[in-house]
């Protein structure tokens, strides 16, 4: 693990290890070529997932950002070793207003699904993608469902009665925080 | 050419059909989404040239649920509800990389004992997908009587995983710090803790010797069964190297010769407490896959066995707050499910819930090898091959 992460550092310059979890930053230029790397010289051969994250001040569900975010995608690869513990996260972040990165699936035959995921789900484009369509929605369905514009329709129905849960119990004293074990 | 039959000249008719070949035409097929060989609602269209399978497209969604949505609109512990309904044959296990990553994050050191009984439950919950995909796959390939066993089988430790946390399928068990104080012990209070229900021990005792036994008996009722072995060796070989590249987990990249098990790489339990094989195969075929599974459940089981054994005794909950908000932070934690490795993305922002939760999920990748494996198979080994990659519906959509 120890030589492993000294590895990475010495080859790419934006590396962080978060929680245990070693993440690679790159320019979205470089995002092939990276994993290029990963794959033959780090023996990262296990394609695990991509995603990407949506980030923005503005949201319609859930909580924002409590520092101001510059709107934009990040996206994320995650990489491993079967062999040992060796995992990797990668991440790079592109541009909204015109979402487009190279598609991976020539290096990873597994990155074909998760990048339709990522395609329907927020509208990112993947170039040289062999088919870019939907995989989970139906034909007409129209916006990109994770990102943070969009609405959670029954959410602006009926209120979550779940919204109570996360409140302090009305008896409990307030000096009472936490539950004995 | 003759379009009508002259009975004067059918004899030139038909010999006339037999000198030219014979056109054919692919014809699509459309199995599913309501097949009982599907787990589910998976959709596959597939062109059929004659017997022979070809361009196979799996169609899926009818099982989305959207749950990386709405767990942004969820606080941590509301989370672990839905995420047991990804996999609901094996719901326990789903809930643990997720505790584990919010427990990471929070930087909380979890009770050995709740890990303990988090790590026994975990192999319960993979005894019983095991049972579950051993009778269906039996059944698939044309035998009735498994199934009925697997069935009773199952239910014995069914019965033990809603003896502690009162569900059977999705037991909403852990709590982030620990697990629930057992069901049916006795009052819950907050000073007076519940712990495992009396006779637990006694009974899991005796439920793992039946697994192992019932292990025996499917080697030599399934394995040693000359149908069985003709439906599935060498049909459907997966080779290691294209199971990494598309991310293929669990017993099936075993199956295919590969020595991975995340019990033992990674830390999320403590397994290395514990003596047991990791069952791997030679061929990658559906009859290994078959097989490593059948061998697995017997090394579950002997883990089970020495986690009663060995169980430590003291608190279950480790001290947490009472409102749980996780710091800013991100990481991933992923853990071996029955159907492969199953992780979570947590991007948290330091609020209730997350900002971001990414669920990885086994079934998702395992099937997407279906239309590779699946390329000029023959129409009666599509189901033989499907069946053996053991997916749930609910794994694969989320």
């Amino acid at each position: 693990m120890e030589e492993f992460l000294n590895k990475i550092k010495e080859n790419f310059i934006n590396t962080d290890v978060e929680f245990e979890t070693i993440n690679i930053k790159v320019d979205s230029s470089q995002w092939v070529e990276t994993h290029q790397k990963l794959k033959e010289e780090f023996d990262l051969k296990f394609f695990s997932w991509l995603s990407a994250i949506d980030w923005d001040n503005e949201v319609s569900i859930g909580e924002a950002p409590k520092d101001s975010v510059s709107p934009s995608f990040e996206i994320i690869t995650c990489l491993s070793d079967v062999s040992n513990n060796n995992l990797v996260t990668v991440s790079t972040t592109i541009n909204k207003l015109e979402p487009k990165i190279n598609s991976l699936v020539e290096i990873y035959a597994g990155a074909n699904w998760h990048e339709r995921e990522a395609f329907e789900m927020f509208g990112i484009n993947f170039e040289n993608h062999p088919n870019l369509e939907k995989l989970y929605l139906p034909d007409g369905y129209e916006g990109n469902p994770m990102l943070k514009s969009f609405e959670l329709i029954s959410r602006e129905v009926k209120p979550w009665p779940g919204e109570v849960d996360v409140e302090g119990m009305p008896e409990e004293s307030a000096s009472d925080e936490s539950v004995d074990g | 050419m003759v379009n009508t039959l002259d009975p004067q000249n059918l004899n030139n008719f038909s010999e006339a059909s037999v000198s030219v070949e014979i056109e054919t035409e692919d014809m699509t097929l459309n199995i599913g989404p309501q097949h009982p060989s599907t787990h589910g609602v998976l959709r596959l269209v597939a062109k059929v040239d004659g017997e022979k399978v070809h361009d196979v497209k799996p169609v899926l969604g009818y099982m989305h649920r959207g749950y990386e949505k709405l767990a942004e609109v969820r606080s941590y512990p509301q989370i672990t509800t839905l995420v047991n309904r990804i996999d609901w044959v094996a719901g326990f296990s789903n809930e643990i990389p997720f505790i584990a990553g919010a427990e990471r994050l929070m930087e909380i050191e979890v009770p050995e004992r709740a890990k303990h009984i988090r790590l026994i439950l975990t192999e319960m919950a993979r005894i019983s997908s095991h049972f579950v995909f051993n009778g269906a796959y039996a059944l698939e390939v044309g035998a009735l009587t498994p199934i009925f066993y697997a069935m009773e089988d199952r239910e014995r430790v069914l019965d033990l995983i809603e003896s502690v946390t009162g569900g059977r399928f999705h037991p909403n068990f852990n709590r982030i710090g620990g697990v629930k104080p057992a069901a049916g012990s006795g009052p819950t209070t907050k000073k007076d803790i519940q712990d495992l229900p009396a006779g637990f021990y006694r009974d899991t005792k005796v439920a793992m010797q039946k697994v192992i036994e019932a292990a025996d008996q499917f080697q030599n009722l399934i394995g040693g069964n000359e149908v069985f072995k003709k439906r599935t060796k060498n049909v459907g070989i997966l080779t290691a190297e294209t199971a990494e590249a598309f991310g293929v987990s669990g017993p099936i990249l075993r199956a295919s010769g590969v020595k991975s098990d995340l019990r033992t790489q990674t830390d999320y339990l403590p397994y290395d407490q514990f003596e047991y094989d990791i069952p791997v195969g030679e061929n990658g075929d559906c009859y290994d896959r078959w097989d490593v599974r059948v061998k697995e459940m017997v090394e579950s089981a002997k883990i089970v066995l020495q986690a009663i054994d060995s169980i430590p005794s003291g608190p279950l909950q480790a001290k947490v707050p009472k409102v749980i908000k996780v710091p800013k932070g991100r990481t991933y934690v992923r853990a071996e499910n029955p159907k492969g490795e199953m992780g979570y993305y947590i991007v948290s922002d330091g609020g209730l819930g997350p900002y971001r939760l990414k669920v990885r999920t086994a079934s998702f990748s395992n099937i997407s090898i279906l239309p590779l494996l699946l390329e000029g198979a023959l129409l009666p080994d599509l189901i033989a091959i499907m069946g053996s990659l053991d997916f749930v519906l609910g794994d694969v959509d989320r």
